[in-house]
């Protein structure tokens, strides 16, 4: 069911459905981090009335915001993020701080404070992450919108996992203020819903310059949900070959090739790309070294001194180190050490700035190609959500891993709006297909995600059964 | 062996804005302790910088005063390091890309111009204030994210003197400027100094002493000479200086051992990747610089040119920037320009530090200063009359009323004189033999008493003229 049809509903019986469920499906799924009983909204914006989840690095004023990490175990924000401002006055209501990998530093969501996150479609299997929670809630049919924050794919990614659209608008098109970074330059504020017409609904009310994010834009924010059009005749897409060739599952090749064919029958102009294969392989340790160069610096100031989980000592310096030694799980303070030691004087030239020139270089092979056409299409994933106990680990080192599980970071080091939904199934499992487009021309995007849409059938996929 | 002394001075100016570098809380001096305080100043999970556009101009109207070369493309870094009054764990300066670079000061030592290099200006942030008690220490966060320009000569400067003599100059040109308050005291400007001493003719630099928040002009001298024959003597012992940050000791005039530096510590700079870079445009520097304030050096010379005041009068004018603006006002409605700065010089002045009031704040308006100036150069009153009407004057009142009702005037009729000058005379016979007898103090006494006879109102000169004739013809 779309938003707009919702809205029709009674609003009590609606909200008190969606947080019946977010209660009911905690035990199973294990979604959230605090759940919130629902109190109708007066103000009749765009999304009046209607549920919704936050992923819990959102501040929220008054209410609880740990970011799925014991040193917020106990913080509560003094002021609202701008999306949840802007939440609020559209109408909204939030049922539920969604769980995360801690400190949205992971892929899985089995980093949590509160363990693992349940995918519907299979318990035994995860999420993804970091936005798990996000992406499961609106999975499983409990809320039709949920807001999550994307780094490197962790809106697009979970998305592909629990079969929903995945959102990460244009760098600056949505506020960053009040939500708990990761690293700053590569940080988006993305979302989740079952289609593509609430997708589009969600950025007109979530978008726009916000003076307390100067790397947000004036761009003028349209209305995307009024001006939506899946006619893409004479569209250029892009097919991203260097994902293709590196996914080894057949049957997911299958259904992108089928998917693309069914494009080009539409009328869109359809043309393969490659780019440089060692370029792709740097990505994801690009990724790695600039993310968490930036993350050591922004959660420095989780220190017990004036918010948070303290742990207390004999001096100040005592305070800082004892919360931060019990306060963070190994997996942060092993990302930390990587941050830190780019950052080193002696490392900065060999490590960060290279990963900054080699950041350049990709965008720059990308937007080359990307400049004259549309849209750069590729499966979003080379493989189904993996099961929690995993026994087979994927080899970090092939492409496989290198570049058909990291190629949406390119997203992410330009800045480029990119957006997954699902594409079919394997084993019961969704699959997801990804879409990037050029800077702001997210109306592009919705365009062409309303023409998949429309391929695949897969509107308001929810998985209710588990 | 004689020594050369090096002295390198980093001032940090707190800047004169309403709000802070980087978030919109409003910054005064003395609140209360952590009422000055939003999120982005307790660095919040989540908040974000946004730069103060006048921290920007106020920065730039620093550079063009002190001649820095200014990067148009504002940037800024993050400098990591983990300490209680450091809300984020980082402070946001410009490592990389200082907005001014290689500025001059020029200051005159013991009647020598000298030219003193100013490496870089930088912008950043101010961090909280912190009160350390026997077990607990208290912090006031109102100052974390005070907008702060580092001022960074170059070691230029080779005496205790000449750096009292830029910090002063620094310190009277920042504060023309209205960028800061410039209050060593209030810990609005503070002074770092590099001292070291290298073997004359030598190229060698001796090891660099750091002596670290000097609150006062005169200690910042004491502080260097003191350090200065610490070094010569050490050395002279064939001790070695170690590279260390000491402190000045009010009580003792000595410098003290803080902590010796091991080694530089690593800040991991890089740059802030949540402010962008800012284009500042030509014109907005070319408007900044057409609405500069006149600065101490060129006031000074304008008062002499334009208002034919000595360098002693001109420059007591503008060691105090409200007294020169009260000047500037008081000019423009007298004739007697000279007369002018003598009143507010000596008189007004004198009278104001008598009752702890500053020219901001007296009820002596420019015009009722003017009108009296004018009384006194028009002999309406004599300049004694004028002091007493100043006093007068001190609460607010009228000069022209205070005139009428004490009935004062300035006598300048020779014979009315006259009549007075003969009847003192006849009245002091003694006074008339000791002048005879050489004693010149005779003729003031007489005078003296002319004026009190006519309860001050005769024109002193006039007096004096006639007294000295009656005296030569007796």
């Amino acid at each position: 069911m779309t938003i707009r049809e919702m809205k029709k509903q009674d609003p009590k019986i609606l909200l008190n459905d969606a947080y019946n469920k977010v209660v009911e499906y905690q035990k199973k799924l294990n979604a959230s981090i605090t759940i919130i009983e629902p109190e109708a909204n007066a103000s009749d914006g765009l999304l009046s009335n209607i549920p919704v989840a936050v992923k819990d690095n959102f501040s929220t004023e008054g209410i609880k915001t740990t970011a799925a990490s014991n040193i917020l175990d106990n913080y509560v924000p003094i002021f609202d993020a701008t999306v949840v401002k802007k939440l609020k006055e559209a109408g909204t209501v939030i049922v539920s701080k969604a769980s995360m990998d801690e400190l949205a530093m992971g892929g899985s969501n089995l980093t949590a404070n509160i363990g693992p996150c349940h995918n519907p479609y299979d318990l035994k299997r995860i999420s993804g992450g970091s936005s798990g929670g996000s992406a499961v809630l609106v999975a499983s049919g409990a809320v039709p919108l949920a807001i999550g924050s994307d780094t490197g794919d962790s809106v697009r990614k979970p998305a592909a996992f629990c079969g929903v659209v995945g959102v990460k608008p244009t760098y600056g098109r949505i506020s960053r203020y009040g939500v708990i970074p990761y690293a700053s330059s590569l940080d988006h504020v993305g979302y989740f819903t079952t289609n593509i017409e609430d997708a589009a609904l969600a950025l007109s009310v979530l978008a726009g310059r916000d003076d307390l994010d100067m790397t947000s834009s004036y761009a003028e924010v349209k209305n995307y949900h009024e001006d939506l059009n899946g006619d893409i005749k004479g569209k250029k897409i892009l097919v991203f070959d260097n994902v293709v060739n590196a996914i080894e599952d057949q049957t997911i090749i299958a259904q992108f090739n089928q998917l693309v064919a069914g494009l080009a029958a539409k009328g869109a102009l359809v043309k393969h790309v490659s780019f440089d294969n060692d370029l792709m392989r740097a990505i994801f340790g690009t990724y790695f070294i600039i993310a968490n160069a930036e993350a050591t610096a922004n959660h420095s100031n989780l220190d017990g001194i004036r918010f948070g989980h303290r742990v207390d000592g004999n001096t100040m310096e005592e305070v800082m180190i004892n919360t931060r030694t019990r306060g963070f799980s190994s997996f942060i303070k092993k990302r930390f050490v990587v941050g830190s030691y780019s950052l080193f004087e002696e490392n900065q030239e060999r490590l960060l700035r290279k990963a900054h020139k080699v950041r350049r270089l990709i965008v720059e092979a990308v937007m080359a190609e990307l400049k004259d056409a549309d849209a750069l299409i590729a499966p979003a994933s080379g493989i189904i959500a993996p099961k929690i106990a995993s026994e087979e680990k994927i080899d970090e080192l092939t492409d496989a891993y290198l570049i058909a599980e990291n190629h949406m970071i390119i997203g992410n080091f330009g800045g480029l709006p990119s957006m997954t939904q699902p594409m079919g199934f394997k084993d019961g499992m969704p699959l997801g297909v990804n879409i990037t487009c050029n800077p702001f021309r997210e109306q592009t995007m919705f365009d062409i995600g309303l023409a998949i849409e429309d391929l695949t059938g897969l509107k308001g996929l929810v998985k209710e059964d588990f | 062996m004689n020594y050369k002394t090096v002295v390198g001075i980093e001032i940090h100016l707190e800047l004169k804005t309403n709000t802070k570098m980087f978030s919109g809380a409003p910054y005064t001096f003395k609140a209360e302790a952590n009422t000055l305080v939003n999120e982005v100043d307790l660095g919040m999970p989540g908040t974000l910088p946004c730069v103060n556009h006048e921290a920007v101009r106020k920065a730039i109207q620093a550079c063009l005063a002190l001649n820095l070369n200014i990067d148009p493309l504002i940037r800024f870094d993050r400098k990591n390091y983990y300490y209680s009054d450091l809300p984020k764990g980082y402070q946001i300066t410009q490592q990389f890309h200082p907005i001014g670079r290689d500025g001059y000061l020029d200051i005159e030592a013991e009647g020598e111009k000298k030219r003193i290099r100013i490496e870089r200006i930088h912008m950043e942030e101010d961090t909280a204030k912190q009160f350390h008690l026997f077990d607990e220490t208290l912090i006031d966060y109102n100052r974390a994210g005070v907008p702060l320009i580092e001022i960074v000569s170059k070691p230029d400067i080779s005496s205790g003197l000449e750096a009292s003599l830029y910090v002063e100059k620094l310190k009277q040109t920042l504060n023309y400027l209205d960028v800061s308050d410039t209050k060593m005291e209030e810990g609005s400007m503070r002074c770092d100094v590099n001292v070291s001493i290298n073997e004359e003719g030598s190229d060698v630099f001796g090891t660099k002493v750091e002596i670290k928040n000097l609150n006062s002009i005169a200690n910042i001298r004491h502080a260097i000479d003191y350090e200065v024959n610490r070094q010569k003597e050490a050395l002279a012992k064939g001790e070695a200086i170690h590279q260390e940050t000491r402190r000045f000791d009010e009580k003792s005039m000595t410098t003290v051992l803080m902590r010796k530096k091991e080694g530089n510590v690593d800040y991991k700079y890089f740059p802030e990747p949540n402010i962008f870079p800012i284009r500042i445009k030509a014109s907005e520097i070319e408007d900044i610089k057409e609405h500069m304030p006149e600065l101490p050096d060129a006031k000074m010379a304008r008062y002499m040119r334009d208002f034919g005041l000595n360098e002693y009068d001109a420059n007591q004018l503008i060691q105090n920037k409200d007294l020169s603006i009260y000047f500037d006002k008081l000019v423009k409605l007298v004739k007697n320009t000279r007369l002018a700065a003598t009143m507010l010089i000596s008189e007004l002045s004198g009278l104001l530090a008598k009752r702890s009031e500053d020219i901001t704040t007296t009820k002596v308006t420019a015009k009722n200063l003017a009108t009296l100036i004018q009384m006194i150069d028009d002999k309406e009153i004599s300049s004694k009359q004028g002091k007493e009407v100043l006093e007068a004057m001190m609460d607010g009142n009228d000069p022209k009323q205070i005139v009428k009702e004490r009935g004062m005037k300035q006598v300048s009729d020779e014979g009315a004189i006259l009549k007075i000058v003969e009847e003192v005379l006849e009245e002091n016979p003694s006074s008339i033999a000791d002048f005879k007898n050489g004693k010149d103090r005779a003729l003031g006494y007489l005078v003296g008493q002319v004026m009190k006879k006519s309860k001050g109102q005769a024109n002193p000169q006039l007096a004096s003229k006639l007294v000295k004739e009656k005296l030569m013809a007796n």
